[in-house]
């Protein structure tokens, strides 16, 4: 294969691996959206609690003697998922569940309230400054000639790779063959049928926004071992970047944020690669607009939904 | 007509507060602004307790014209719109000197309005040249330029590293690309060929891509402009993709930080900053004051801002007076001798000589001279 296939091969792996934590932010935004109609920009901020959360826990569990590196991560994704979880269901509880029925543009308004407070509660309490953490799991792949042409994967990619798509399996089997994912199908169908069918749907948009929580909360473990650092601004542009992918991938359908992510994960990637890194958010960014303009729905997105 | 009167009624009561300050208290406030939160935080400490010790030993040795000085700190977090809402307090809070800004994208606007509001200003930190190419009398800085920063920096690699196929890379801001920028032009001057010149977006996490592309590109040596954060993780992701070359930095990037978050990664950056002063035997006393209250004052712009206060309160000392534009013009034909060595000011407000050395960055956070 001549170098030019593997500098391609290259950064499409790249973009994969930052594709695949959009599409794990992305699924929180669509499932919200295709239930109770509604963004919430609070998302973006449970990905950086979720952060925080594993780096103390990695933190945490090291001092009380733990020291094998998979067991850590395991733990520490246990803990993150759980704090996570918590406060999406809070979330949801103390800002979207009171203003239920009012106005979307209300409950819009108090998301963005709450991704205000919950940024500057982090700041407070955590300080403002970089939190870094030394890398645990060095090394990676070499594909072809380590001294010409070759590609090099970091285990950590690769970690988040198969993370992410064990996650996808998992939610997957949830939404199509458990009686909750059912719920779920109904509820994104049609909430007043479902509760006259007797389906309290409050109990599902609880576990849709707990649902959302631990992937972002899996998502912000995994890139907080990736690159090392946290601060509590990240939720910000991660949250605007996975917001992006759902769209793009057609908004309140589930394959549409992973095929959204990837997609905008590999275009940012690509331009970075070949044409320059100052632009990568341009072009990523002219991508969406292009494809709302020919398909205003997104790529996966059913053109009936109207919820806006 | 309404405004005019609104106005005319704050101006009253702003110079009744002032009259009332001056009268109530005897005492000289400087302003200390910088980002004390942000990502740059740390530098901002080390202008903080440079400064601080500063106005402590001046007050211990008798103030100023009699008076105390008292430092009041300000945050600008490092960004622009926030420097110049502090410079807008500051005037309102009637202090007429500030050590400060840090970053020189706060520097820039905020010296603007200290200059037209009658403020001396003295960085210890912005190094950009555009800050004090606007003829302005005020405004003053303890610490080099850009423009000798990267001639020094250029030197280095053409002489010492001669690369083959270097990148440099910068983070599209004031400080980061006028950096690179005065790097690239010197290398080029001296045959070095520079295959790469990119700019990445400052605050940004993934640079998967750009590794790859530096690998692609075959090049032996980069050189980045910019802060620590991004470098750090540039490092730590170049590491993990096998990315096995030299890098290079202003002393934006030499912090330990950087260490924290590139590890072992971060061992043999190349880090031009100002000279070790800490390790000036004339300082020696200086240093153990700093050490006896736990702080370090090997940071690049603890001595500085050291400086810059000395200069302005001596300054005050030798007019006898407290005015500004006495204070100024004074600074502008004096020369000081402070623990950054003798200082003196050019018509500019520049010091007419400053040395950046090249130092080998450690994976530890320390630092030796390099060569």
């Amino acid at each position: 294969m001549s170098e030019s296939i593997f500098y391609f091969l290259q950064q499409i792996a790249n973009g994969l691996t930052i594709g695949s934590t959009y599409a794990l932010i992305a699924i929180g935004y669509t499932m919200v959206y295709g239930i109770i109609g509604m963004i919430n920009f609070a998302h973006g901020e449970v990905y950086m609690i979720g952060t925080y959360v594993a780096f103390i826990a990695l933190a945490g569990l090291s001092m009380l003697g733990i020291d094998n590196p998979f067991l850590l991560i395991a733990m520490a994704l246990a803990v993150s998922i759980l704090v996570a979880s918590a406060y999406g269901f809070s979330i949801e509880r103390v800002a979207y569940r009171p203003l239920r029925g009012s106005k979307r543009l209300i409950a819009l308004i108090s998301a963005i309230g709450m991704s205000i407070f919950l940024q500057n509660y982090i700041r407070l309490a955590q300080g403002s400054r970089d939190i870094a953490m030394p890398s645990m799991i060095q090394g990676g792949f070499l594909f072809g000639d380590p001294s010409g042409s070759h590609i090099m994967i970091s285990y950590m990619q690769v970690i988040i790779m198969v993370t992410t798509v064990l996650c996808m399996i998992g939610l997957t089997l949830f939404i199509t063959r458990s009686r909750m994912g059912r719920a779920c199908r109904a509820c994104a169908q049609d909430i007043g049928m479902t509760n006259l069918l007797g389906i309290n749907s409050n109990n599902v948009i609880a576990v849709t926004f707990v649902i959302g929580a631990a992937l972002a909360a899996v998502a912000g473990m995994l890139l907080g071992l990736y690159y090392g650092v946290v601060n509590p601004y990240i939720g910000f542009i991660a949250g605007l970047k996975a917001f992006t992918a759902a769209v793009l991938g057609g908004i309140g359908s589930i394959p549409g944020a992973m095929l959204g992510g990837l997609i905008l994960g590999i275009s940012e990637s690509l331009t970075a690669g070949y044409l320059t890194a100052e632009y990568k958010d341009v072009v990523a960014f002219s991508l969406l607009v292009l494809i709302l303009l020919f398909m205003p729905q997104g790529i996966l997105g059913k053109p009936e939904v109207e919820k806006i | 007509m309404k405004s005019m009167v609104k106005k005319t009624l704050i101006g009253m009561g702003v110079s009744a507060a002032l009259m009332g300050a001056s009268l109530a208290q005897a005492e000289i406030k400087i302003a200390l602004a910088g980002p004390v939160s942000g990502p740059v935080a740390q530098y901002g400490d080390m202008q903080f307790i440079g400064a601080e010790m500063a106005i402590e030993q001046i007050n211990k040795n008798g103030g100023v014209n009699g008076e105390k000085l008292v430092g009041v700190k300000y945050d600008d977090a490092c960004d622009p719109k926030q420097a110049v809402a502090v410079a807008n307090k500051i005037v309102n809070d009637g202090i007429s000197y500030v050590v400060g800004h840090l970053c020189s994208s706060s520097t820039q606007p905020a010296s603007d309005i200290y200059e037209d509001e009658g403020i001396v200003m003295v960085t210890a930190a912005s190094t950009n040249p555009d800050i004090t190419l606007q003829g302005y009398e005020l405004i003053f800085r303890t610490i080099g330029l850009d423009s000798l920063q990267g001639p020094v920096a250029g030197r280095f690699v053409a002489e010492s590293i001669k690369p083959k196929r270097m990148a440099v890379i910068h983070d599209k801001q004031q400080y980061g690309e006028g950096i690179a920028t005065a790097v690239k032009s010197t290398v080029e001057e001296a045959g070095v060929d520079v295959v790469m010149f990119e700019g990445i977006t400052a605050g940004d996490k993934d640079f998967s891509a750009l590794v790859a592309k530096l690998k692609r590109n075959n090049v032996d040596f980069v050189y980045y402009g910019g802060y620590h954060p991004e470098l750090g993780l540039i490092l730590r992701q170049s590491a993990e993709l096998g990315l096995d070359v030299k890098f290079m930095g202003p002393e934006g990037v030499g912090n330990k930080d950087i260490s924290a978050i590139a590890g072992e990664a971060s061992e043999g950056l190349l880090v031009t900053l100002p000279p070790s002063f800490e390790l000036d035997p004339k300082n020696k006393g200086l240093v153990s004051a700093f050490e006896k209250k736990g702080q370090d004052p090997s940071g690049p712009f603890v001595m500085p801002a050291y400086a810059a206060v000395q200069v302005m309160a001596d300054s005050m000392n030798a007019t006898g007076s407290n005015d500004p534009y006495e204070v100024a013009e004074h600074m502008h034909k004096a020369s000081f001798s402070t623990p950054i060595g003798d200082v003196k000011f050019d018509e500019k407000g520049d010091l007419t000589s400053f040395n950046f050395v090249v130092y080998n960055w450690h994976a530890d956070g320390t630092k030796s001279p390099a060569k």
